[in-house]
């Protein structure tokens, strides 16, 4: 007789108050302590799947068994009751809060903190990192630490509510391998204490490294369940996709022309006044794709910022094709040739309560194809360009008129890079281009950076996946504290150099 | 999608009809409890409102400045910001369309007058925010009391009727606003201010303007980042609100008999500014909505007199429950706006 599930959903449906149909009967049962992988293409349902489970939405149709008892969440606190918590894909913590703060926020008998209350809380959560081995800073407000140390505070917080059910969204999409590294040695360590965990990720080699059991959605429906010693990464890419996915890109060898953008002894500051870019220099030729490869933090984001005009340049120079641009604004940059995927969509890439072909077109926006006498906006050929764009780029949108924020996070990644490339830049500068965005997608979205420098653009990459910068990138630099350790070709360095030099130190055998 | 944009329209309208409700029952046990009937007081107040032609022309009448202030806090409410500053912005567009109209004789001039003085009372507020960071809601509130002094003093001295000491100088005959209805108090000024809605509802979504102000307006860094200047929104945003108050207060005195001038303790121009806010907040910031809202606290003000005459409520009362169904009505829009702030 085989143990009655932890969880067990029971032909979940759910239907959008737009119509959207985002599960169709779905059947989801996880097992007491194990990990459990949830995989799907952008906009599976996954998400919608995790919220049902852990009280935010409420289901259309289905019943939800935990450990076989019938339940009905009307809230997040309801399932927390029930020992299930979520930490979301995009994060919810009070910036100006710190970390022991934004953790007993609503806590049951913490609505107005005590001294005490605030005293115990501190003590149990250290109790707690130190059990883990999963440290955070207490008492720094959120909005000035790295999103590495974020993620860990979600996390934390909802630990901290004494949860037998943790669920993971897309945690590793903004961590570094080595914060990949250090989240799977927790999530180990919850397991031997016994606790269960739904993790979800686009990175197969992730899920095939740290879960016992895969479950793969397709359009909101269940494809299958397999134990994941008897899965390879192929067979999940093609549950998922529903044909075999080529996990390799085409780039044929090129000779770079001349220099597109070049950098001049650049200094930026950080936003707390701190020297982030240190005086760098170099340049991003016609037909290359250049790297920056680093643990996040390192000041690459900063730099980019400073390139696409969105922060004060201290000392130094920035030329495109010969054009001083020093302090130039945004606007001036973009009818350059610049065109930006930024690391952040949902604070700077998208106006998540715009419409999609609001957002299809920000930043183009004043283009004459888009305006008409009197500086009016000709909607007909914006929603054509939002349309054209989601054919291009496969988004799953449930149309042009829909708020962008009711799109899955992958399909917002998607629509940013979409209208990013329909720019047609001279300079593309892509920051983390592929962060949750699923296999298929992640693919074609490398080749198209690959197409670009084909067509003989350059383009600036910026990521903290290692492999995509060493797959992509014709250089690639390692950035650490504002400097470049080292600019070095790909195929001319080990991993273990690599790792080397993004801990500072360079190799010079 | 179609069911979509329906439910967006359906859904604050139903919240609004539901709040006038609320709003309506609480001001009837209050009625109620003092000794009041709240069935003659609300009947006399319908009656007043809307129950003839001269009750709707006072309803419309007294909807106008009113909408146009609206309209000053909606789109500095769509662009982010809380300007609070129509009040003050309503007293020179008063005070400029009488001299204007005493220099020039013509309307149109006085109209012109009143707008020049509304984006200058405006700029301000505007500057100081972009340059120096300076709240808004700080800035227009003390610009509000500096106006109020002003124009006080402007009022009862260079500005002072030779032939009348409780008023200004007249808006001389041939500046005049031509009136709708024969002895009415409506006038053209309402079709300006429907006229200037409809424009404010083109500038926010069918213009390049409009989209930048929206998006600066939902968020700074993202609008920042799409190419926009965030701080020429806003200066926009302040100037187009200025507009809408500064022909506020020149309609009202070009427009609105028999005084068409300002009373000397400026009564007949003064809590505009503060009643915009309220019809903006009911009319949930939208151009459109504010002029069903606006409507809707002109017959409320309209309606008040006859509550008084035909059922004896004292005048304090009509404002006490005037006051209760404003702020029902106006919950759902200000807890909109409230959420908007706590998510920042
Ligand atoms: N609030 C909403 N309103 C309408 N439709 C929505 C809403 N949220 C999600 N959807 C739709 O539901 C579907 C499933 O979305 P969901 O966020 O669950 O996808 P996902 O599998 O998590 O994708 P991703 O990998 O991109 O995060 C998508 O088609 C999405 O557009
Ligand atoms: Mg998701």
């Amino acid at each position: 007789m085989e143990e009655v599930p932890i969880i067990d959903m029971k032909g979940i449906v759910k239907i959008y108050p737009d119509g959207t149909k985002a599960l169709k009967g779905v059947d989801f049962s996880v097992k007491q302590g194990e990990i459990h992988g949830l995989l799907g293409e952008n906009g599976a349902g996954k998400t919608t799947l995790m919220k049902i489970l852990s009280g935010m939405l409420p289901p259309t149709e289905g019943k939800i068994y935990v450990k076989g008892r019938e339940v009905q969440f009307k809230s997040p606190a309801d399932a927390l009751a029930n020992g299930i918590g979520m930490v979301h894909q995009h994060f919810t913590l009070v910036e100006v809060f710190d970390a022991l703060h934004n953790i007993i926020l609503g806590m049951e008998g913490h609505g107005h903190f005590s001294k005490i209350d605030v005293d115990n809380a501190r003590k149990k959560l250290q109790k707690l990192m130190d059990e883990l081995n999963f440290q955070v800073p207490l008492d720094v407000p959120v909005e000035n630490l790295p999103v590495g140390v974020q993620q860990r505070i979600e996390i934390l917080k909802v630990l901290y509510r004494n949860v037998d059910v943790l669920i993971l969204d897309e945690p590793t999409a903004v961590l570094t391998p080595i914060e990949v590294k250090e989240l799977f040695d927790v999530l180990r360590t919850l397991k031997e204490q016994g606790k269960t965990i739904i993790f979800i990720s686009h990175k197969l080699r992730e899920v095939m490294e740290i879960t016992d059991r895969v479950t793969v959605l397709r359009k909101g429906e269940v494809i299958g369940t397999v134990n994941t010693s008897e899965a390879t990464p192929q067979l999940l890419a093609r549950m998922m996709v529903g044909r075999d996915v080529v996990l390799r890109i085409q780039k044929p060898p090129k000779e770079p022309g001349e220099p597109i953008l070049r950098v001049e002894n650049l200094w930026v500051k950080g936003d707390r006044g701190e020297d982030a870019v240190k005086g760098l220099s170099f340049e991003v030729r016609a037909g290359e794709i250049f790297g920056i490869a680093g643990v996040e933090g390192n000041g690459q984001t900063e730099l980019i910022e400073a390139i696409t005009g969105l922060r004060k340049i201290e000392k130094g120079k920035i030329i495109l094709n010969g054009k001083d641009i020093t302090g130039r604004p945004p606007k001036e940059l973009y009818n350059l040739g610049v065109a930006h995927i930024p690391e952040d969509r949902t604070h700077m890439g998208l106006i998540l309560d715009m419409t999609v072909a609001e957002n299809a077109v920000l930043g183009l926006h004043w283009r004459e194809e888009f305006t008409g006498i009197l500086n009016s906006i000709r909607w007909s050929n914006v929603k054509e360009h939002a349309k054209k764009l989601i054919e291009k780029f496969d988004i799953v949108a449930p149309g042009v008129d829909a708020p962008v924020k009711s799109l899955s996070g992958g399909n917002q990644q998607k629509l940013i890079v979409a209208r990013e490339v329909s720019k047609n830049p001279e300079l593309i500068v892509a920051s983390q281009p592929t962060r949750g965005v699923d296999v298929a997608s992640t693919e074609y979205i490398r080749n198209y950076l690959v197409k670009l420098r084909n067509e003989n653009k350059a383009v600036l990459l910026v990521s903290a996946d290692l492999d995509e910068v060493l797959q992509l990138s014709d250089r690639m630099a390692i950035m650490y504290e504002g400097q470049f350790v080292g600019i070095v070709k790909p195929e001319e360095v080990t991993e273990e150099q690599i790792g080397l030099m993004m801990g500072g130190i360079k190799d010079e055998s | 999608m179609k069911a979509d944009k329906l439910s967006n329209i359906m859904k604050p309208l139903l919240e609004s009809l539901i709040a006038i409700i609320i709003g309506v029952v609480i001001g009837a046990v209050v009625l109620k409890v003092s000794g009041y009937s709240p069935v003659e007081a609300y009947a006399a107040l319908v009656k007043g409102a809307v129950g003839s032609i001269y009750g709707w022309s006072m309803t419309l009448s007294s909807a106008t400045p009113i909408i146009l202030t609206g309209l000053t806090f909606a789109i500095s409410a769509r662009t982010g910001i809380f300007n609070i500053g129509a009040e003050g912005t309503v007293y020179f567009g008063a005070i400029a369309a009488i001299v204007f109209t005493n220099m020039f004789a013509n309307p149109v001039l006085g109209l012109i007058g009143g707008i020049i003085a509304g984006i200058l009372w405006a700029l301000p507020a505007a500057l100081l925010k972009v340059y120096r960071g300076v709240h808004e809601v700080i800035s227009t509130i003390m610009l509000n009391w500096i106006a109020f002094y002003t124009a006080l003093y402007l009022v009862l001295g260079p500005l002072a009727n030779p032939n009348d000491p409780n008023k200004t100088l007249e808006v001389p005959a041939s500046a005049r606003l031509p009136l709708l209805m024969k002895g009415s108090e409506l006038s053209l000024a309402f079709i300006i201010a429907i006229v200037a809605a409809v424009i404010t509802y083109y500038i926010l979504w069918h213009t390049v303007l409009g989209f930048e102000l929206r998006a600066s307006g939902y968020n700074e860094r993202a609008a920042q980042y799409g190419g926009i200047n965030p701080k020429r929104a806003i200066i926009w945003s302040f100037v187009i609100g200025g507009i809408m108050s500064g022909l506020a207060g020149a309609t009202e005195v070009m427009g609105r008999p028999p005084s068409y001038a300002i009373s000397q303790g400026m009564a007949n121009i003064y809590g505009y500014g503060f009643d915009g806010i309220g019809v903006s907040l009911v009319g949930r910031n939208h151009p459109i909505g504010i002029i069903f809202s606006g409507i809707f606290f002109g017959a409320l003000k309209a309606g008040a007199t006859y509550m008084q005459i035909d059922a004896g409520v004292p005048l304090e009362m009509v404002k006490v429950v005037q006051g209760i169904i404003v702020v029902a009505v106006a919950v759902p829009g200000l807890w909109d706006l409230v959420k908007k702030v706590v998510r920042r």
